[in-house]
């Protein structure tokens, strides 16, 4: 009794911090939320003022009905989904063997791949730049491409941790049974790595979704631009429409928090219980 | 090597790692080399045949240039801060998130949002925020807690510049640090906290022996990847000191990399910059790792 | 998990709305900023290193070839989106008298065209034309990047009779001409009307003690209102005063900046800065992260700032309340005036494969007529002989008037590096760092290096 009193006073204790702590993580999304809505001549007045005193949708009328603006958003959401599926499944495979599999020379290739996360992105967008040339890979196909591989060693580095915390003893069960390393990494490590697999998921999603550097070089054909993109072009060299692009990237946001929201429930104490029960 | 099997596993590994590693040789691997040869020359981008090798000049010339310094002194503190206190801040928001309490996906993906928001929009608005004669930070400073006597012109100074960039930093990055430790914490058994409460272990004491421990590879792999997002900063110092204001100051190392590349179009000296940088990371990297790396029994 | 539920429809039943609003506001207009859909491989399998070393030899001028196969002009550019529209429009007259030619004009953003630039000649994959910022010409010249237009592009001789020579100016390097202005500004005082009522002043300073003048009578520093302001250090700040008092940064052939940025109008110039900014006429926003020029002009924290022509569409949009007022940058010592000149030229890009097409292309768009069209959009044209145009706007006209008189920043390819010298050198002037001499000398020093530097 003593302790699921403590248990409950903490977690009363807990909400009242973690809503004293919102109040300073969401005062630059409020912000943002009510900048959206105010007209042109108020965005940067000063002082700012935390409430808007004339409110208007004329933002998000003229953003989202630009007329790429749905074509944008639609090219992000198709190049993020194919990224992070590919980069899901490419690097558990690679995880897979880092974690389960040996061989000579496993941790120095491991240490090979780790560079992948050491390097500035932007020191190669060149040297990409002729390498998708070559193999004529740009538009979607070279952005999909280029986003797996920057994710690779992160989210492989990633899943190693969490695969190798997978218990041992549910393997022996599927050798006993003659399976393959397949089986093992189909059956058994990936249906328990929810929470990895999801942090992966969600990781790459909003790195795919949110990506300008590559984005901007490597598209060619203006119809296949994506949304960091689009929104950047809301501003010219002297003039730019600020409620406009606030409004544009409020809206950016959507798909990024379905995402989380879809996958975050993964975090559930009590999904990935050893699995020995039954 | 001997395995468990008796056997290498070399046969189906390379079925395994062959997608990713065609990937990575492909757009990593040559991309890198190709930028390593580059960092050797005074590198000519219409003709590259008449680039001019210079050994390690670009190099020495970097290690010698007091901007460049500069730059690494900003982005090595910029990054000893803001890990140590997402590290901190993030285990907390992990741990009172770990529990079930009323609203906790809203609480959740509340604390998320930051993280998924553009660099570019929250750079603008720390800078608004911050703004030297009528943000709101200094109202709140000066008119509200009546801490200061005038206004704090930040972005002037260069070194009260870097409170905003850090601070920024700070608030976008808890929620993801946060996540992965959530995540990290699903792994562990609930049975191991029951066997511990069982024991008599109150909070403080469950957190010392049963989650941190568990929690190490987490702790490792954010250190080491918080630590290399910290070096590589770019965007906010770039949006908020304009590439070094003022006097060449308050640049990151890859704003120095970025001018010298993408403004000067000196090629070479960027891609000396980034490899001396890249370097620092690796070693640093590799030491996290072998601090830390154990495994879990 | 119900809350959880609820918040998952939502948001989806949300984004659902979000895009068949969009689908909705999508006007069915045909596509006029693509050529038809063309893969992206047409183009014959190139080589990856452009292997011509030099630019090609100035040939006899060639005559009116008849164009073989239909060709396509890439044209890259930074244009707002309603310049684009206007854009669209030029390229509309163009090809109607250019059969065979089609334009495909790609837009970017301002903030990483340079980075889109770079890269795209980095592979040898080039656009044809590229209308680009006038301080980075002598820059991409000097790389090779560029193709050299006096003696190769028809007619240039006439074509550049007829413009400005500030912007003309831009286009030069090492002796010849590697590009075209396309579109210029300069900037003018911008004097807050009601402000000068309130302090009893009738008109705008016309000469630069009055402006000092000024400057003081307007402020009042514990009300938060300054009589001046500028945007910053960096030298297109004061660059107009610079100019206007005689001072110059190097010497006409570019060998030397001893005696000119460290000379004694240089000195004058921030000497007289310095002042204004001790006697607190000046607003110390510029030093870093204060009130924007603009913002602080229309709200009547800055008595005066100066700045360019875009600014009336920045108040249309920002402040249609306020009424913006323009006025010639004061005069110098000299009894003249100066300032300093902005903008765009056209360059055409080695490794273009279709040269001729695009220099018609070119020179298209310093025609009356396209200059003209492209002015409805607030482009101002580098013509002399459409000063006081009737179809011009009106506000153009005290641009226009100073643009007889403006300078172009120094020519070279490492201008931003010399910008950032004498940009160095004004903050430590401001902060008491460096006496004025002293830090310009340091900045001459540093400039003389990049002359003869590599």
């Amino acid at each position: 009794m003593n302790w699921r009193i403590k248990n409950n006073l903490g977690k009363v204790v807990s909400v009242i911090i973690l809503v004293l702590g919102l109040g300073i993580v969401l005062i630059p999304i409020w912000y943002m939320i009510i900048t959206s809505f105010k007209p042109q001549t108020m965005i940067f007045e000063l002082p700012p003022h935390l409430w808007p005193r004339t409110w208007t949708l004329n933002n998000y009328i003229a953003a989202l009905g630009k007329d790429k603006f749905g074509r944008y958003f639609l090219n992000s959401a198709f190049v993020a989904v194919a990224s992070t599926l590919l980069t899901v499944l490419v690097s558990s495979m690679m995880a897979f063997v880092f974690a389960r599999l040996q061989f000579r020379g496993k941790e120095s290739l491991f240490y090979l791949f780790l560079l992948g996360m050491m390097v500035p992105p932007v020191m190669l967008i060149i040297p990409q730049f002729l390498v998708a040339k070559w193999l004529n890979l740009f538009n979607f196909a070279g952005l999909i491409v280029v986003y797996i591989t920057m994710n690779l060693s992160m989210q492989t580095f990633l899943l190693r941790g969490v695969f190798e915390n997978v218990p041992r003893d549910l393997e022996e069960a599927a050798l006993i049974d003659g399976g393959g390393s397949w089986t093992i990494f189909t059956r058994i490590i990936l249906p328990i790595s929810g929470p990895g697999i999801a942090v992966v998921i969600i990781n790459t999603f909003l790195y795919s979704w949110e990506e300008f550097a590559w984005a901007n070089v490597a598209i060619k054909n203006t119809n296949m631009r994506t949304l960091p993109i689009g929104i950047a072009l809301f501003q010219s060299e002297h003039l730019t429409e600020w409620g406009q692009v606030f409004a544009a990237s409020l809206v950016a946001l959507v798909p990024v928090v379905i995402t989380f929201l879809i996958f975050q429930r993964y975090f559930v104490q009590g999904i990935s219980t050893t699995g020995l029960k039954g | 090597m001997k395995t468990r099997r008796g056997y290498s596993d070399l046969i189906p590994a390379v079925f395994f790692l062959l997608p990713g590693l065609v990937l990575f040789l492909l757009f990593f691997f040559g991309p890198m080399v190709y930028s390593l040869r580059i960092s050797f020359f005074n590198w000519k981008i219409v003709h590259p045949d008449q680039s001019v090798f210079i050994g390690l000049r670009n190099y020495l010339r970097a290690l010698s240039d007091p901007i460049f310094q500069r730059a690494v002194m900003n982005t090595s503190a910029y990054t000893v801060i803001t890990v140590t206190v997402k590290l901190v801040l993030g285990l907390a928001v992990a741990l009172l998130l770990n529990q079930t309490i009323p609203g906790r996906t809203f609480f959740r993906v509340a604390y998320y949002l930051p993280v998924i928001t553009s660099w570019v929009i929250v750079s603008l608005l720390f800078e608004y925020m911050f703004n030297g004669q009528a943000g709101l930070i200094n109202y709140f400073l000066k008119n509200i807690l009546h801490l200061i006597p005038k206004n704090v012109l930040w972005f002037a100074d260069p070194i009260l510049t870097l409170v905003p960039i850090v601070l920024l930093d700070i608030w976008k990055g808890v929620g993801w640090a946060a996540i992965i430790f959530l995540a990290g914490m699903q792994s562990i058994p609930v049975e191991l906290h029951e066997a511990a409460r069982v024991d008599g272990a109150n909070s403080g004491a469950q957190l010392r022996f049963v989650t941190l421990p568990l929690l190490r590879p987490t702790l490792v792999y954010l250190v080491v990847v918080l630590v290399i997002g910290g070096l590589n900063a770019y965007i906010p110092f770039q949006l908020m000191t304009n590439g070094g204001d003022p006097l060449d100051l308050t640049h990151s190392v890859l704003t120095l990399m970025y001018e010298a590349t993408f403004s000067r179009i000196d090629f070479g000296y960027g891609a000396a910059i980034s490899y001396l940088l890249t370097i620092f990371v690796f070693f640093i990297s590799v030491i996290e790792l072998r601090l830390m790396r154990r495994r879990v029994t | 998990m119900k809350s959880n539920r609820f918040i998952l429809t939502f948001v989806s039943v949300l984004t659902l709305l979000i895009l068949v609003l969009t689908a909705c506001a999508t006007p069915t207009t045909p596509p006029t900023t693509q050529a038809p859909a063309v893969p992206t491989n047409t183009q014959p399998p190139a080589p990856v290193i452009p292997t011509n070393t030099q630019p090609p030899p100035p040939t006899a001028v060639p005559t009116k070839m008849p164009t073989a196969a239909p060709v396509t002009i890439r044209y890259w550019h930074t244009h707002s989106d309603a310049e684009a529209a206007q854009l669209d429009k030029v390229i509309a007259a163009f090809e109607a008298t250019n059969p065979g030619i089609t334009i495909e004009p790609t837009r970017y953003a301002y903030s990483d065209f340079k980075t889109a630039l770079l890269t795209a000649i980095s592979s040898g994959d080039v656009p044809d034309v590229v209308r680009m910022d006038i301080v980075w010409v002598p820059e991409f010249a000097n790389q090779g990047a560029l193709v050299q237009l006096d003696g190769t592009l028809p007619d240039f001789e006439t074509i550049i009779s007829d413009v400005f020579p500030g912007p003309l100016a831009t286009n030069k390097w090492n002796g010849h001409y590697y590009g075209l202005p396309l579109d210029t500004n300069t900037q003018v005082l911008l004097w807050n009307k009601s402000r000068f009522e309130a302090a009893s002043i009738a008109n705008p300073p016309a000469t630069m003690d009055e402006f000092v003048q000024d400057a003081c009578k307007l402020t009042d520093a514990a009300n938060n209102q300054y009589g001046y302001a500028e945007g910053g250090t960096y030298f297109w700040a004061p660059a107009p005063i610079f100019y206007t008092m005689g001072g110059k940064v190097t010497d006409e052939g570019i060998t030397t900046a001893t005696g000119y940025i460290n000379g004694p109008e240089s000195v004058a110039v921030f000497t007289l800065l310095k002042d204004l900014n001790d006697r607190g006429c000046l607003s110390p926003n510029l030093l870093g992260g204060g009130i924007a020029t603009d913002a602080g002009h229309a709200e009547g924290i800055y008595g005066m700032i100066i700045d360019g022509p875009w600014m009336v569409d920045i108040y249309k949009n920002n402040y249609p309340d306020f009424q913006v007022n323009f006025a010639p940058i004061p005069t110098g010592p000299n009894g003249t005036t100066s300032s300093v000149v902005g903008g765009e030229d056209v360059v055409i890009l080695e490794g273009s494969k279709n040269q001729e097409a695009a220099m018609k292309w070119a020179a298209y768009l310093l025609s009356p007529d396209a200059q003209k069209m492209m002015a409805a959009v607030g482009q101002m044209p580098v013509l002399t002989t459409l000063i006081g145009d009737s179809s011009l706007p009106p506000y153009f006209a005290v641009f226009q008037e100073q643009l007889k008189t403006a300078q172009a920043r120094v020519p070279h390819p490492r201008w931003s590096d010399m910008d950032n010298a004498i940009n160095n050198a004004y903050q430590r002037i401001l902060r008491g760092d460096q006496t004025v001499q002293v830090a310009l000398d340091q900045a001459a020093t540093e400039i003389n290096a990049l002359i003869t530097g590599p």
